[in-house]
């Protein structure tokens, strides 16, 4: 095999022999043209790193702040008639928190402005309240799935879910609240039930120790428990708990790993939902609590822009799996983080309310267009560097045929030497084109590097954030190769078409 | 095919067109040359031995005429072919040595081994060859010096060596000592003499200077594209022996 290749080789490498030992025999002139194939190179793959970071920036802000979240929710929550949010119908979220603690956050709004209502005082018993938001007997999802509303989505679901196209990741969930003990320490807190993708979907995550659990931990449903940075804190002071023990329904749980944020915007505190939290393996919660279904699943898509289509795709799914008919209201919600962010965020909830259910498509509005606004604005940007900077790249191109004319006519008496020699016609031209070759791939070579430490001085020093794909690389050697090719291709041929006796008789 | 001429050339024309105006450089040759001759091709500027040359050595086609080398027609062989025979058969010296600047000796002498198509050679066995092609010509202490750190006639013998690589049949010499004084041409001749004696290498050795042929075993003289003598030259001049009687008028 290796024989076959190296005599096939062969030819090549000789002719790239001679290029190579006739480029080293003018070492300035040869630098030089490196040199400039180097800065063109460089450029370009700064310019797309540039580019290419800023639009990663900004996708990964809009990704941070959720704007891709899309959670399904088992039980209609809604009444029949927000489905369109037309007419003034309004969204039941722009009043709660999803479906925990709403008294809370009528508190918090106390403390804040004027109360809009008096605390605690819940919505449906209030008289001069409109009933436009659902009442029990709205509710249809309990009443139509019989066991509560927690018994309509199942793992199955969530696995039909991730394949849905532009779908990222999915992660089951369940919650319950629950006792976790460890030694003399006992923590009441949220148990997530969930799965090992949860972290790619909390982008701001990080293990302050440890790991998360594993997917054969999860398809063995082993006993294993990941401790929020809160319950971590309480349960085992000032010590590193990965590999400790904690008891929850009076069972073992080992610890694998602690989880926190690097969101500055976030801090845990004691009775936040993701860090005074303990997690495990949705199937772990199944079995030992011998449950089949799901509270909630939450789901990741791609590409921003998308979030709309496939929340109505899910919803379809959901419905053909459920043999939901057309006539019946969903047994689930499906609802995106940024609704429910814009709902429940500063607004005040009749503005919220104002804007919720008058805006009707007002994540396609936010998303869809934000998104791909800036997303052609960055690449926009840079494909304009890129422009510039393959300007430097096609000047680099000519000072390769500048210096390849240029050795065609000083090297004409060598050529006839070649030729004497027996060097074919094609021998001298893949010699030059080699040359040309050698001269723009090596320059890309270095311009590769020097790119890259660019790019990385750029982030650094400068804070802008740049992204170097291996697709960029090959594209820049590549773009490199061919310039050489190109630009080598017309000196070639004129020192191929030389006459070996007039090559000869040059002086 | 033993009685066969190396070199046989018939009715050999070539014109060129110069300015509008045909020049005949050659007008009918017909010769041949046999194996292991020294031939010595003189003439004045312009006798069309140059022309002469350059189609014996593959290097141009006849404007009409056959030329068979080694039995075969190579006159209407394609520039691809014509290398190859170049490469294989037919060594080179020139008068301006042609070496290529800023490159080892070694390396220069190995340069038709890189266009041997017909073999696959390996770099260790190129260098190999290279360095004995320089220690037949003497200058196995030199194969690291550039052409710069050379004299002449240390350079025209370099060009011999990378002439004699691949064993060709016939060597080509153009002015060979045009350019060297008579102390190294005598060396230079003294060389060729001994490939033709010792490896029975064909020579065709071109001058205008008629001392410089008296070295040739066979004198052709050139006018006007047209060969006018043809002799034997028995009582050639011996470059061991001049070499020898001057080195002895040296010690004296």
């Amino acid at each position: 095999m290796t024989l076959v290749a190296a005599s096939w080789l062969s030819p090549l490498r000789s002719s790239f022999e001679i290029a190579v030992r006739a480029l080293t025999r003018n070492r300035l002139q040869t630098s030089l043209t490196i040199f400039g194939m180097t800065i063109g190179v460089a450029a370009v793959l700064a310019m797309i790193a540039i580019g290419t970071g800023a639009e990663t920036a900004i996708g990964d802000q809009i990704r941070a702040a959720g704007m891709n979240l899309i959670v399904v929710t088992a039980g209609n929550y809604k009444i029949k008639s927000t489905d369109d949010f037309g007419g003034g119908a309004v969204e039941p979220s722009a009043f709660f928190r999803r479906n925990d603690k709403p008294a809370t956050r009528f508190a918090v709004w106390d403390g804040l402005r004027p109360a809009p209502m008096p605390v605690g005082f819940h919505p449906e018993d209030d008289p001069m309240e409109k009933h436009d938001h659902p009442t029990a007997r709205q509710r249809l999802g309990d009443s139509e799935a019989g066991l509560g509303a927690a018994a309509t989505l199942s793992a199955a679901d969530a696995e039909a879910i991730r394949r849905v196209r532009g779908v990222q990741h999915v992660a089951e969930g369940l919650h319950q609240n629950v006792h976790v003990v460890a030694g003399q320490k006992r923590w009441f807190t949220r148990l997530h039930g969930t799965d090992l993708e949860l972290p790619l979907i909390r982008r701001a995550w990080t293990l302050q120790h440890g790991r998360f659990f594993t997917g054969g931990e999860q398809s063995r449903a082993e006993q294993v428990t990941v401790l929020g940075a809160i319950a971590a804190d309480r349960l085992f002071p000032g010590e590193n708990p990965v590999g400790r023990e904690v008891s929850i329904w009076r069972q073992p749980f080992r610890v694998v790993g602690v989880v926190t944020t690097t969101s500055w915007m976030v801090a845990p505190t004691p009775g936040d939902d993701q860090f005074d939290a303990v997690y495990m393996p949705f199937t772990t919660v199944h079995r030992l609590l011998n449950l089949t279904k799901l509270n909630d699943i939450t789901i990741t898509a791609s590409s921003t822009g998308e979030v709309s289509r496939i929340m109505s795709d899910v919803t379809k799914l959901l419905r053909a799996r459920h043999h939901i008919t057309d006539e019946k209201p969903d047994d689930f919600t499906v609802t995106t983080q940024a609704r429910q962010a814009l709902a429940r965020g500063g607004m005040r909830p009749d503005v919220a309310r104002a804007v919720v259910g008058n805006v009707a498509t007002l994540d396609k509005v936010t998303l869809e267009q934000l998104g791909k606004t800036l997303d052609r604005a960055t690449r926009t940007m840079t494909a304009l560097l890129a422009g510039i900077a393959a300007v430097s790249l096609i000047v680099g191109g000519i000072g390769i045929m500048n210096i390849m004319l240029l050795s065609v006519t000083e090297r004409t008496r060598e050529i006839g030497v070649r030729r004497a020699v027996g060097a074919r016609a094609r021998d001298v031209w893949s010699q030059f084109v080699l040359e040309a070759l050698t001269l723009s791939v090596s320059g890309g070579g270095l311009g590769v590097l020097v790119g890259l430490l660019a790019a990385h001085g750029l982030s650094r020093y400068l804070q802008w954030s740049t992204t170097i794909s291996p697709g960029a690389v090959v594209l820049s050697v590549g773009v490199a190769a061919m310039v050489g090719v190109f630009f080598g291709w017309y000196p070639a041929r004129q020192a191929a078409r030389l006459d070996p006796i007039q090559t000869l008789r040059h002086e | 095919m033993g009685d066969a001429a190396l070199i046989a050339t018939h009715e050999l024309t070539k014109t060129y067109a110069m300015e509008g105006a045909p020049v005949h450089a050659l007008r009918g040759v017909t010769l041949a040359i046999q194996r292991g001759e020294f031939v010595a091709v003189v003439g004045p500027s312009g006798s069309g031995k140059s022309t002469f040359m350059h189609i014996l050595g593959c290097l141009d086609r006849p404007t009409s005429g056959t030329y068979h080398l080694d039995g075969r027609d190579v006159s209407r062989l394609s520039d691809d072919d014509l290398s190859a025979i170049r490469n294989r058969q037919i060594g080179f010296v020139f008068q301006g040595f042609n070496l290529l600047a800023r490159t080892t000796a070694v390396e220069n002498v190995e340069l038709p081994l890189l266009y041997a198509h017909h073999e696959r050679i390996s770099a260790s066995e190129r260098r190999v060859r290279a360095l004995r092609a320089l220690a037949a010509v003497g200058l196995s202490d030199r194969a690291g010096h550039h052409p710069n750190q050379l004299s002449g006639g240390q350079q025209q013998r370099v060009a011999i060596a990378r002439a004699l690589l691949n064993d060709p049949a016939i060597l080509l010499a153009d002015e060979p000592t045009g350019n060297l004084d008579s102390r190294t041409s005598i060396e230079i001749m003294e060389i060729f003499q001994r490939l033709n004696a010792e490896r029975g290498i064909t020579i065709v050795l071109i001058t205008h200077e008629p001392q410089v042929a008296e070295y040739g075993s066979r004198i052709i003289r050139f006018t006007d594209g047209g060969v006018v003598t043809d002799h034997t030259n028995a009582a050639f001049r011996a470059a061991a022996a001049e070499l020898a009687s001057v080195a002895s008028e040296r010690a004296r």
